[in-house]
C-alpha cells in the first residue's frame, strides 16, 4: 500500500481539465471498489454503476445505431452505428441494414477499453466515442460487447472480435460499391486495442483483409517492470498494481505477462516478419505507465517490417479521447480521419 | 442541443479551473428533456452519463480527492463493505452519490461533514430518501439500524440471508383452496363508474401538445435475425400498415395476404409476431374489432402462464417489491394498495419477506384492485383468501379487501378506508395498469390526485419501455413491432411450449389492442420511461431511488428464473429496467409525493381523507 500514500493528486489535476479529472478519477475509485483481493469481480456493482445508453434508430447529429444479436451461442451483441443519409433521415427497421451506397465505405469495427474487465458497448463513454468516428471518418461503426474478465478469460475477448469480424465481412450490405468488398479497420482503446492487435493476426491467414489497425493507448504488459510503470506508478490514475490484476484476470491461470497476448512482441509472440500485416496507428499517451510496452510494440511492428505510425501525445493521460476538451483529442481525430481517408 | 464533434475549440490552458465544457461543445441530451438542459449542467460529462452542475465540478472533484484520501489509508478490507454490503444509488448524480460514500466511509466521530448522523437519523425513521432533498437532510445510502441489526449479512454474496426477498413462483400458492374465511377479508364493494361515452371507431388522435407531454425520440432497436425473409416480412408489414394509415384498404387487403404468406415461411419468433400483427391489421382492415374485454377466467390463465414463462412480471413484482420494504422499514402497520391484484401473485413474496423482517413483521392490510368478471364470481375475494391463508401460516396479521372497478380513475380516496399515515403506511403499487388510463382523456390526472391523497409512502410503477401511444398509426406499429419481435423472442428460449404458447396469446392480445384499436378501447398506451417521469413529476411525484440491492437481486433473480441468457437488468437514474440482448422492454420507478413530509418524521400532521 505504501505507494498509493505517495500519490500526488495534484500533479495529475495540473495537466487535465477539471471535469476530465472528475471523470476519470470518479472511475478510478469506482474500479478500485470492483476489483476484488482474491481476484473476483464484483459484476453486479459494475454493471450498476456503468452509465449506459440505448441504440437510437433516430438519428442524431447525423448518425443513428441499432444493437444486431451476431452469436446467439454467446450471446454477442454488436452495436451499428451509420450515418443518417440526407434521402432516409428516419431510417425505419426494414432498412437498417439498407445497403452502403458510397464507393468506398470504411466500416471500422471497434473493441471498446475497460481493462479486459470493465464497460460494454453500451457504456455511455464509448458509445459516444463511435458516433464521432461515425462523422469523422464518414464510416459504419460496428462496437463488439464481446465477453468480459475474469469470468470469461482469454481467449474468449479475441475470440468474439474473431466472430465480429467474419460477420462483418460476410455482410453484403456492408460491401463498398468499388470492389464489392468490405473495407475493414480494427480499433481499439485500451484492451480494445489490444484485442484489435490479435484479431488482426487471426485474419491474417483467413483471406480476410483488414485495412488498417487503430490503437488508442494499446493494453500490453509483460513480467519486466520498466521504466515508465515504476516512474509513473499511481501518478496519472493508474496505479501497478491494478495493471497486474487485469493481467491476471484476463489471463490463462497461471500465466504470466510474457504470454503472447499481454506480450505479443515478447519471448512467446510470433513474429510477424514477411506477414502481411495490416498498418497500424498507434497512439501513446506520455503520462500513461504503460507506455514502454506499448512503444516496445510499435518497434517489433517495426523490425518485422510492418508500416506503422506513432503519435506519442507528450501531455496526454489516459482517457483524454473521451472529452473533445483537449489538444490531443482533436489531434487524434485528425490523424484517425487521415488515416482511414487514405484508402479511398 | 445539437452535439458538434466535428468542430471544437481546444482549451489550451487545461490546468485552469474553469472547468465544464468548452465553450463550443453541444452535447445530445442525455435522457433527460428539455426542463434540465439549463440548469447549468456540464454538458460534456452529461452526454457520458454524469449530471454534475458546472458550479458544483470543484466541489465534486474535492470530494473526489477525500474519497481517495481515506480510501488510500484504510486497509483493502475496509472498503470491501462499500462494494458488498452499502446500497448504492442513482451513480448519475455524482455529488450526492460520492458524499453518501464518504459519510459510509468517515467514521461518526470524525465526519466533519455531520452525514453521518444524519444518516443514523434517517435509518431511525426509516425514510427511503432519495437524492433530491437537500444535502443536509439526505443520504442516499441507507445502512439501516433495526435493533439487533446484522444488515451485513443481508448483501453478502456468499450467504442466502433469509431476509433476502425471494420469488416464489406462482404456483406455490395455489393449493386447495380451504373453504373456511380466515382474517378479515372484505366482501368487495361494486364501485359506480364514471359515465362513459360510446367508443369511437377512428376518432381524432388527441394532439400530443395537448397533454403537455413531449413524447420520446429514442427508437432502441434491436436486430435479433437477420434472415432475409425476415426482413421481406417486415417490409410487407410496414408497406400494409402504411396503406391502412392511408386508407388505401384495398392494397391494404392484398398485402395482408402477402404477409400471411411470407409468415408462414418464417421461424420462430418473426412468424408468430408477423402473423399476431397481420391479424390486428386484418381486424382493422375488416373494421373487426376484438371484443373487450376478454373472459376473465381466460385472462388470468394467460396472465399466470406468462408469469410463469417468462421473467418480467416476476421482475416486476421483485422490484416493485424491493421498493416498498425499503419504505415499510421501521413501520407496525403497513397498508398496500394494488391496482393490479390480478391473482395476487406479487405478496406471497413481500408477505414472507415482511414476516422474516428482524424485530418482527408488521400488521399487513391490502387492498386489491381490479376489473369485474362476467361471471359474477367474487375472484378478488377468493385471492383474499388464499392471502390470507398464507398469512396466517407465517403468523402475518393480515387484512384484505377486494374493489371491484371499471377503472382505476372510478376510485376515491374516501373509499379506501385510510387512516392516519402516522398509524399506517401505504404503498401503491401499479403494474402495467396506468398506461390504459390515457385511453380517457383526465383519468389519469385524477388517478394521481387520488393516489396523492392516500398519502403514500411510495407509489411502485412498472410499465412497458415502449412509445405505442403516439399520433401517428405508422409510428406506434413501427415501434410495437420491434418491441413485440424482442419480446417474442425472449421467449423462445423457454422450455415448455404450452406456456410459450400461452404467453404469447397473452402478448398476441396486446398487439391487436395496440394495432387494431382506437379511442376508448385502446387501453395498451404504453408509454416510456421519460414520458413517465414527466407526467409524474407534473402531477406533483418525486422519484425514489432503487438502488444497487435492488439491481443485483434482480440479476440474481434473473439467474435463476430465466431461460435464456439474454436478459438484463439496466439502473437507469434510479429506476430499474429488465431487457432482452441490451432492449429496455419494461421498466420499474418508484415515487412519492413530492414537498412531502413523511408522517414519522412530523408525528404532527394532521391526515385528512
Amino acid at each position: 500500500m505504501a505507494r498509493s500514500n505517495e500519490v500526488n493528486l495534484n500533479e495529475c489535476k495540473m495537466v487535465v481539465p477539471l471535469n476530465t479529472w472528475v471523470l476519470i478519477s470518479n472511475f478510478k475509485l469506482a474500479y478500485k471498489l470492483l476489483r476484488r483481493p482474491d481476484g473476483t469481480f464484483n459484476r453486479h456493482l459494475a454493471e450498476f454503476l456503468d452509465r449506459k445508453v440505448p441504440a437510437n434508430a433516430n438519428p442524431v447529429d447525423g448518425v443513428f445505431s441499432f444493437d444486431v444479436l451476431v452469436d446467439r451461442g454467446t450471446s454477442l451483441l454488436c452495436r451499428i452505428y451509420r450515418p443518417a443519409t440526407a434521402e432516409e433521415p428516419q431510417p425505419n427497421v426494414a432498412e437498417l441494414e439498407k445497403p452502403v451506397t458510397a464507393e468506398v465505405v470504411p466500416v471500422i469495427i471497434f473493441f471498446h477499453g475497460g481493462s479486459f474487465a470493465h464497460s460494454s458497448a453500451n457504456s455511455a463513454i464509448y458509445d459516444t466515442l463511435c458516433q464521432r468516428l461515425v462523422g469523422l471518418c464518414k464510416a459504419v461503426v460496428v462496437s463488439v460487447n464481446y465477453r468480459r474478465a475474469p469470468e470469461n478469460r482469454y481467449p474468449c475477448a479475441y475470440d468474439d472480435g474473431w466472430t465480429a469480424l467474419k460477420w462483418v465481412n460476410s455482410r453484403p450490405w456492408l460491401q463498398s460499391q468499388k470492389d464489392s468488398k468490405v473495407h475493414i479497420y480494427l480499433a481499439g482503446d485500451s484492451s480494445g486495442g489490444n484485442i484489435a492487435h490479435h484479431v488482426a493476426l487471426r485474419a491474417i491467414d483467413s483471406g480476410i483483409d483488414v485495412l488498417g489497425n487503430i490503437l488508442l493507448n494499446p493494453m500490453f504488459g509483460g513480467q519486466e517492470r520498466t521504466e515508465s510503470e515504476q516512474r509513473l506508478d499511481g501518478k496519472y490514475f493508474v496505479t501497478l498494481r491494478d495493471r497486474d490484476w487485469y493481467w491476471r484476470a484476463y489471463l490463462p491461470e497461471g500465466e504470466d505477462r510474457d504470454h503472447h497476448a499481454c506480450n505479443p512482441f515478447g519471448p512467446n509472440g510470433r513474429s510477424l516478419e514477411g506477414i502481411k500485416f495490416p498498418k497500424s496507428l498507434v497512439v501513446v499517451a506520455g503520462f500513461d505507465l504503460i507506455q514502454d510496452w506499448q512503444l516496445a510494440y510499435v518497434d517489433g511492428l517495426k523490425k518485422a517490417g510492418q508500416e506503422v505510425k506513432l503519435l506519442y501525445m507528450e501531455q496526454a493521460t489516459i482517457g483524454f479521447y473521451l472529452l473533445p476538451n483537449n489538444n490531443h483529442f482533436h489531434t487524434v481525430m485528425d490523424e484517425i480521419s487521415k488515416f482511414v481517408g487514405s484508402d479511398c | 442541443m445539437k452535439r458538434d464533434h466535428n468542430h471544437l475549440q481546444p482549451n489550451p490552458d487545461p490546468s485552469s479551473s474553469l472547468c465544464g465544457g468548452s465553450s463550443t461543445g453541444k452535447a445530445r441530451l442525455w435522457e433527460e428533456e428539455a426542463a434540465q438542459q439549463d440548469c447549468g449542467m456540464d454538458e460534456l460529462l452529461a452526454v457520458l452519463g454524469y449530471k454534475v452542475k458546472t458550479s458544483d465540478m470543484a466541489e465534486v472533484a474535492q470530494k473526489l480527492e477525500q474519497l481517495e484520501e481515506v480510501m488510500c489509508n484504510v486497509q483493502d478490507d475496509g472498503i470491501s463493505h462499500l462494494a458488498s454490503e452499502t446500497v448504492h444509488y442513482n451513480p448519475s448524480d455524482l455529488s450526492t452519490y460520492l458524499e453518501s460514500m464518504l459519510s459510509e466511509l468517515v467514521p461518526p466521530a470524525f465526519d466533519p461533514f455531520g452525514a453521518a448522523g444524519t444518516t443514523a437519523a434517517a435509518a431511525a425513521t426509516g425514510t427511503l430518501v432519495d437524492s433530491f432533498l437537500p444535502p443536509a437532510e439526505s443520504s442516499t445510502l441507507t445502512t439501516l439500524d433495526f435493533e439487533n441489526n446484522n444488515r451485513k449479512q443481508i448483501f453478502d454474496e456468499a450467504s442466502c440471508s433469509d431476509y433476502d426477498l425471494k420469488a416464489i413462483p406462482g404456483k406455490a400458492i395455489y393449493d386447495s383452496l380451504s373453504s373456511s374465511t380466515h382474517g378479515n377479508v372484505k366482501s368487495e364493494k361494486r364501485l359506480k363508474p364514471t359515465s362513459e361515452s360510446p367508443p369511437d371507431i377512428f376518432p381524432p388522435p388527441p394532439p400530443a401538445s395537448s397533454f403537455g407531454i413531449p413524447t420520446d425520440s429514442i427508437r432502441p432497436v434491436i436486430l435479433v435475425d437477420s434472415q432475409e425473409n425476415g426482413i421481406r416480412l417486415v417490409h410487407a408489414l410496414m408497406a400494409c400498415a402504411e396503406a391502412v394509415q392511408q386508407n388505401n384498404l384495398n392494397l391494404a387487403e392484398a398485402l395482408v395476404k402477402q404477409i400471411g404468406f411470407l409468415a408462414i415461411s418464417q421461424a420462430g419468433a418473426m412468424r408468430k409476431v408477423a402473423t399476431y400483427f397481420a391479424e390486428a391489421l386484418a381486424r382493422r382492415i375488416y373494421r373487426l374489432y376484438p371484443k373487450n374485454p376478454l373472459d376473465h377466467s381466460l385472462s388470468d390463465v394467460l396472465h399466470m402462464h406468462f408469469y410463469e414463462t417468462c421473467p418480467y412480471l416476476k421482475f416486476a413484482h421483485f422490484t416493485a417489491n424491493q421498493a416498498i420494504l425499503e419504505a415499510f422499514e421501521g413501520k407496525e402497520r403497513v397498508h398496500v394498495i394494488d391496482f393490479s391484484m390480478n391473482q395476487g401473485m406479487q405478496w406471497p413474496a413481500l408477505m414472507q419477506a415482511l414476516a422474516l423482517r428482524p424485530g418482527g413483521p408488521p400488521a399487513f392490510r391490502l387492498t386489491g384492485i381490479g376489473p369485474p368478471s362476467h361471471d359474477n364470481s367474487d375472484h378478488l375475494q377468493e385471492v383474499g383468501w388464499k392471502l390470507a391463508q398464507l398469512a396466517e401460516t407465517i403468523h402475518v396479521e393480515f387484512e384484505y379487501r377486494g374493489f371491484v372497478a371499471n377503472s382505476l380513475a372510478d376510485l376515491d380516496a374516501s373509499m379506501l378506508d385510510l387512516r392516519p399515515s402516522e398509524v399506517e403506511a401505504v404503498a401503491v403499487n401499479s403494474v402495467f395498469e396506468l398506461h390504459k388510463l390515457l385511453a380517457r382523456p383526465g383519468a389519469i390526472d385524477k388517478v394521481f390526485s387520488v393516489v396523492k391523497q392516500m398519502k403514500p409512502e411510495i407509489v411502485t410503477v412498472v410499465e412497458q419501455e415502449a412509445n405505442h401511444n403516439g399520433p401517428v398509426f405508422l409510428d406506434r406499429f413501427t415501434e410495437s413491432l420491434h418491441y413485440y419481435s424482442t419480446l417474442f423472442d425472449s421467449l423462445e428460449g423457454s422450455v415448455s411450449s404450452q406456456d410459450k404458447v400461452m404467453s404469447e396469446v397473452y402478448l398476441g392480445k396486446q398487439i391487436c389492442n395496440v394495432v387494431a384499436c382506437e379511442g376508448a378501447d385502446r387501453t395498451e398506451r404504453h408509454e416510456s420511461l421519460t414520458q413517465w417521469r414527466n407526467r409524474l413529476d407534473s402531477a406533483g411525484f418525486s422519484p425514489v431511488h432503487l438502488g444497487s440491492n435492488a439491481f443485483k437481486q434482480a440479476g440474481m433473480l434473473l439467474a435463476l428464473f430465466a431461460g435464456g441468457d439474454g436478459y438484463g437488468v439496466e439502473e437507469n437514474n434510479g429506476c430499474l429496467m429488465l431487457g432482452w440482448h441490451n432492449r429496455p422492454l419494461i421498466t420499474t420507478s418508484a415515487w412519492k409525493p413530492a414537498n412531502d413530509t413523511t408522517a414519522s418524521a412530523s408525528a404532527t400532521s394532521t391526515v385528512t381523507h
